[in-house]
């Protein structure tokens, strides 16, 4: 697909119009703690050296809280209500291939025996607009996962910078080619040229395990010293799950809304919680932090791969960045990665 | 830190402790705990000025080492932590052997220098720099001024407002938590075998992340700190969404204070002012 060369002015105008037609426009907040919502086309950034926010991007497709329906007992008579139709028209600016990346992902477990209409209807009124990544930190291994800070997977449009508040705008998607033939203004100046992506590749952060070794040895090994190690330190709270952007255990609840009306709403879950596999009979079968630190690295590396052929993790290193221990899930990969070796030879 | 590694290495040898909750810097450079279970594992112990986490927290998660002692290496905030379990009965002062740590302060981002300005708002009110319970006292005391509180300012300002400018505070800061339970999971004093949000048959407290169900949580546990927090910021340190939390378990610290001339975790031989009562109690400030 084309590619056009756009100044940040041009973005600016194109968030105006944007607004000015009752779209919403999320991007980084200034502290890059999360995704916000904009009010004016100057608080978006579009920064490929900025740290990649510390709560992914996730709650804008699946939010914490979500409403499935309410439901009212009058008298005898059940009536049941649909929430508002999720969804109004959204553009995400210079959001992280790694943030990217996690909405195809995602989309394969939301759309595996029962398509969750909520959760598709965001992916197709959110256009992602992603931008070329060129910070890096010891947190980081997009590499590892087979992405890049070039990627452009689950983006529709993607920006690479060329020089001061200028870049290359790539069209992506179908979805995001009809988005942006709305906005003439944004297509004048077509890019002709070839981007050089190899000479980029000296400075991406480099591969720290590789992904088949990893599995391999997942699929092999449930029981192993390597899980009371993490197990030990791991302090069971969701941090991890809650940051990451692939993440997407939830749980159903119902909930009053007064003496005689409910919703049934769905919930951030997370296998990090004792009580997330506790039975009703008190018993549990991943009864400490080390079961369960071994599901989380065995759906993210071996059964998310083995079910959907996607991996459940994109690299971006939040967990790690947010860990209340810095338990370094990249760093356990790779002493995983070294056991599979050893196991060879 | 050689004179840690080299305590740590006597206590394994003489089988002093099984095991030793320690901090080690991995290959990153970080600071981070750690768990040492032989004198060749005691080497990779350390202690600095990025030693930020309560260690405290693993004595009622780990499961009591059948051939010994627990050895854990502690900062002043860490020891009133164990002082506080001790006093609630969580752990027997014979349990464990405690490695305390003349602190000087710690600062909360790995990649910062230490002056004493940029360490953490726990710091610069510290009133244990030396710790008051140990087997062990290692490190050097640098003598200096503890800089400005940072977090009266705040405080003040939430003080000056009325209830209504209160609640619209808090609303718009726990309308950012995502219940991660990062705060409980951290607390050395939230040990609870059952948390109040694990209590689901039935559900005592909502689990939605809605302004109703984050006050709800928010909420009680901070009511379950009251008079008990030892003030170490772990809570608000591992908060991915940065809630001062401590602003209300700290408040309620000084309420302790002030009405009750109590600071929990301060004496292994008092009684905690949640677990006692006395006639001459002060009552005027229930209204
Ligand atoms: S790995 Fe870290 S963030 Fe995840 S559950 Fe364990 S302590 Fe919490
Ligand atoms: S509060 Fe006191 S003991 Fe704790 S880290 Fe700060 S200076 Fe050290
Ligand atoms: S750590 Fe913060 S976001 Fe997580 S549950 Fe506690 S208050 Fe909420
Ligand atoms: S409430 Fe927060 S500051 Fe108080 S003891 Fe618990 S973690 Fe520490
Ligand atoms: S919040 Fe309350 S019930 Fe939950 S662990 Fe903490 S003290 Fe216990």
């Amino acid at each position: 697909m084309k590619s056009f060369i756009v100044t940040r002015s041009q973005i600016n105008s194109l968030a105006a119009e944007l607004l000015s037609k009752n779209w919403s426009i999320f991007t980084q907040s200034e502290d890059r703690k999360r995704f916000k919502q904009c009010e004016s086309e100057s608080e978006i950034s579009v920064d490929g050296n900025g740290k990649p926010s510390d709560v992914s991007f996730k709650e804008l497709f699946f939010p914490k809280s979500e409403t499935l329906f309410y439901f009212n007992r009058d008298n005898e008579e059940l009536t049941l209500l649909d929430p508002a139709e999720p969804g109004t028209k959204t553009v995400i600016f210079g959001a992280k291939p790694c943030d990217a990346a996690s909405v195809p992902v995602l989309s394969k477990v939301f759309n595996w025996d029962y398509n969750d209409e909520f959760f598709n209807k965001r992916v197709e009124n959110t256009i992602v607009i992603s931008i070329a990544c060129s910070y890096s930190d010891e947190s980081c291994f997009c590499t590892s996962v087979g992405l890049s800070p070039f990627s452009e997977i689950g983006s529709d449009l993607f920006l690479i910078p060329t020089e001061k508040d200028s870049f290359i705008l790539k069209i992506v998607s179908e979805k995001g080619e009809k988005f942006i033939n709305e906005f003439p203004f944004m297509i004048q100046k077509e890019f002709e040229g070839t981007f050089d992506l190899e000479n980029q590749k000296a400075s991406f952060p480099k591969e720290k395990f590789d992904f088949a070794s990893v599995k391999e040895w997942l699929g092999k090994n449930f029981k192993d010293e390597i899980w009371n190690e993490v197990g030990e330190l791991c302090l069971g709270c969701a941090q991890c799950a809650y940051v990451c952007p692939t993440c997407h255990c939830f749980d159903i609840v119902d909930e009053n809304c007064g003496v005689s009306c409910g919703r049934r709403v769905k919930n951030w879950d997370s296998c990090q919680f004792g009580l997330f596999t506790k039975h009703a009979s008190g018993h549990n079968p991943r009864e400490d932090q080390s079961r369960r630190y071994r599901q989380r690295v065995n759906h993210k590396f071996n059964y998310y791969k083995q079910r959907f052929d996607e991996i459940l993790c994109t690299g971006c290193g939040r967990c790690t960045r947010g860990c209340p221990v810095s338990i370094d899930i990249a760093q356990v990969l790779e002493k995983i990665q070294c056991k599979q070796s050893a196991a060879i030879v | 830190m050689n004179q840690l590694i080299e305590s740590a290495k006597d206590i394994f040898q003489n089988n002093k402790a099984a095991i030793i909750i320690g901090y080690t810097k991995d290959k990153s450079g970080r600071t981070k705990p750690f768990i040492a279970h032989n004198s060749d594992e005691a080497e990779k112990l350390t202690f600095n000025h990025h030693a930020v986490n309560n260690l405290a927290v693993y004595l009622t998660r780990l499961e009591k080492p059948k051939d010994g002692k627990i050895g854990i290496v502690a900062k002043g905030c860490d020891i009133r932590a164990i002082n506080a379990l001790i006093q609630e009965n969580q752990i027997r002062r014979d349990d464990v052997l405690i490695i305390a740590m003349n602190c000087n302060g710690v600062v909360e981002n790995q990649n910062e220098e230490f002056s004493k300005e940029n360490t953490q708002i726990k710091c610069k009110y510290c009133q244990l720099r030396t710790p008051n319970n140990y087997d062990f006292l290692l490190g050097e005391l640098e003598d200096f001024e503890l800089p400005e509180d940072s977090q009266q300012e705040l405080m003040n300002k939430l003080e000056a407002m009325t209830p209504e400018e209160r609640w619209n505070f808090w609303e718009s800061q726990f309308g950012n938590c995502i219940k991660c339970y990062a705060c409980r999971q951290v607390c050395p004093l939230c040990y609870c075998e059952q948390c109040i949000v694990e209590k689901s048959m039935p559900q005592w407290i909502e689990t939605s992340s809605t302004t109703r169900g984050n006050f709800s949580w928010n909420l009680i546990r901070a009511f379950h700190q009251a008079g008990r927090c030892i003030g170490c910021h772990e809570c608000e340190r591992v908060c991915p969404m940065d809630i001062p939390l401590t602003l209300l378990t700290r408040k309620m610290g000084m309420i302790a204070m002030k009405e009750f001339n109590y600071k929990h975790g301060m004496n292994i031989n008092e009684p905690t002012l949640i677990g006692t009562y006395s006639t001459s109690d002060n009552e005027d400030f229930i209204k």
